[in-house]
């Protein structure tokens, strides 16, 4: 192994009245420095846990994570100089002025009032950050707020950092922005670890993505090798509620040489993989007709990872309790 | 050093956010004023009571100073959670700032912010009367300083490990009013039955309210004075490192 963050057999569990949950169950990964890599799942899958592990602020029940070549649970103080760490909620001060915020952040990691100053005004140019840089962050619009989150998380120039959930209540357009900057982070040489439920985000934004759910992981590469997998285009069907639809469909599908495989979504969608949409679509249609089943809906999609999702979980992160950015 | 370099930064940053938003600096000041204006009037015709002798102020304004430690002490958890829910803490514990800092840090603001109240608190008392007795004054200072930091840490642990308002406002109510009841804050326990004077022993406030009485008349002599040492000394520090520890577990 050899990445900037390395993490073997992580284990963590809680006990919430009287029972015992495994929030993360022998995870395993190593993310290469200068990438951004993704942690991807619905809520509760285990992210956050496993983001708290690594940046020290929970401890590891069983296994073993290296960030920056230090151990997290032998040498946390060391591990702390050189991480950073932007949770969902930020943190910043509501009465101070992000100025205020960024200098407080900086002299705390021990650096010097005059190098923070410089650092500081290099900061706020970095994240669009000057032309609010005096007000109380109170006035900060979600947006702004979050870029200072951001900027909070990276004022002692860390080699990894770490997002958990940098965008969610964001509106398209702020979140677009943010992931410009957080490119712009990578293109810097920071290695940027974020957790997500958004689907768009994992990717548009990560190098490299890993599907957790249930607190193990499920697939892990990058967006457009984890959608190769699943092979071609994927057919979507939602079907009529006769009695026996299901069967006769099945009959159909498994009589189509062209489909490599079909999982069915908790809505009722069933999702059938092949090499060539285009052409596979019509050739079911007349299927379909000559077996006189008629359907609700037919659609063609290229892959999403939400297809990688219900391949490897037999559910769809849709379905999952997560939000979809749009 | 590290440990005071850190705390001083965090100091002055919980000082800055309540000089800019002072409203609650007046909602603190108010219990012990309202104590001294509506509370002292009371006790001018009961001059018979034991230990209530000369002036009633010498023997009531050393009680509202404990008191007010107490409280102060007792309400330091109340921007904890609201930090820890904003995940201001979480954020520092992230820094490679020392843990120790992280707990200090806001407790020596409010324990400069007591001192302050003492200040006026005494002013008024002198108005009205209150004899000063400047050396008894500073050794008090010193209990009042430790007292405060171990109220405080005891309550920035218990807002850390209860998480929300609901749970730490219960075990703070819980046990401010018998702690408060049980330490002769208003009138000596010795007024008291036996059994009462027993349960107080077992009860810190106690000790420095009987101190706090001896030291505003500067009487260093008698037990009241190195009792109250006895027990604060090492109540503080235990309440410092557990808090510290609870600090280094803290998630929101």
């Amino acid at each position: 192994m050899s990445g900037v963050i390395e993490a073997r057999e992580l284990r963590k569990r809680f006990t919430a009245r009287g029972n015992v949950v495994e929030a993360v169950r022998g995870v395993n990964f190593v993310v290469a420095p200068g990438e951004i890599f993704g942690f991807l799942g619905p809520n509760g899958a285990g992210k956050t846990t496993t983001l708290r592990m690594l940046t020290t602020l929970l401890a590891i029940d069983e296994g073993e994570a290296r960030v920056a070549g230090l151990d997290v649970t032998a040498e946390p103080a060391k591990v702390r100089e050189r991480i950073g760490y932007v949770s969902q909620l930020g943190g910043a001060d509501n009465l101070a002025t992000g100025r205020e915020n960024l200098m407080l952040q900086g002299r705390l990691y021990g650096r010097e009032r005059s190098h923070v100053a410089a650092r500081v005004d290099q900061l706020l140019g970095l994240l669009d950050l000057a032309s609010f840089a005096d007000r109380t962050v109170k006035t900060y619009s979600g947006g702004q707020r979050r870029r200072l989150d951001v900027a909070l998380g990276i004022v002692h120039e860390p080699e990894v950092l770490f997002l958990d959930e940098p965008t969610t209540g964001l509106d398209p357009q702020n979140r677009a922005n943010l992931w410009t900057h957080v490119r712009g982070l990578r293109d810097r040489g920071v290695t940027v670890f974020l957790t997500t439920h958004y689907l768009e985000e994992a990717d548009a934004l990560c190098d490299r993505v890993m599907i957790i759910d249930d607190g193990t992981i499920v697939a892990e590469g990058s967006p457009r090798e984890l959608k190769r997998d699943i092979v071609g285009d994927a057919v979507v069907l939602r079907l009529g509620d006769e009695d026996g639809a299901s069967e006769r469909v099945a009959e159909v599908l498994a009589s189509a040489p062209f489909v490599h495989s079909t999982t069915q979504a908790e809505d009722g969608e069933l999702h059938c993989y092949v090499d060539d949409g285009p052409a596979a679509l019509p050739e079911l249609l007349r299927r379909f007709d000559a077996a006189q089943i008629v359907l609700r809906g037919i659609s063609l999609s290229e892959p999403t990872l939400d297809d990688v999702f219900l391949a490897k979980t037999g559910r769809s992160l849709r379905d999952s309790g997560a939000g979809v950015a749009v | 050093m590290k440990l005071v370099r850190d705390t001083g930064l965090l100091a002055w940053r919980r000082a800055q956010q309540l000089l800019r938003n002072p409203v609650w600096l007046f909602v603190s000041l108010t219990v012990p004023l309202l104590y001294l204006a509506l509370f002292t009037p009371l006790l001018k015709d009961i001059p018979a009571a034991p230990g209530l002798g000369g002036n009633v102020l010498d023997e009531f304004l050393p009680g509202i100073l404990a008191l007010l430690a107490f409280t102060s002490g007792a309400n330091a958890g109340f921007s904890t959670l609201f930090e820890l829910q904003a995940g201001v803490i979480e954020r520092l514990r992230v820094t490679p700032a020392s843990r120790l800092a992280l707990l200090l840090g806001p407790l020596v603001t409010g324990m400069v912010s007591m001192f302050v109240f003492d200040l006026l608190l005494v002013a008024v008392g002198v108005a009205f009367g209150f004899d000063v007795h400047v050396p008894g004054l500073l050794v008090l200072a010193v209990l009042l300083a430790l007292f405060y930091l171990t109220m405080a840490a005891l309550s920035t642990a218990i807002a850390l490990l209860t998480k929300e308002i609901t749970g730490f406002a219960a075990v703070v109510n819980g046990v401010n009013l018998p702690l408060m009841l049980l330490a002769g804050v208003l009138l000596p326990i010795s007024l008291g039955p036996s059994w009462m004077g027993v349960l107080a022993h077992f009860n810190p406030l106690y000790y420095l309210v009987s101190a706090s009485r001896a030291l505003a008349l500067d009487v260093f002599s008698g037990g009241a004075l190195w009792q109250a040492f006895a027990v604060l000394t090492p109540l503080c520090a235990l309440s410092l490192a557990w808090a510290t520890r609870v600090y280094r577990r803290a998630v929101a």
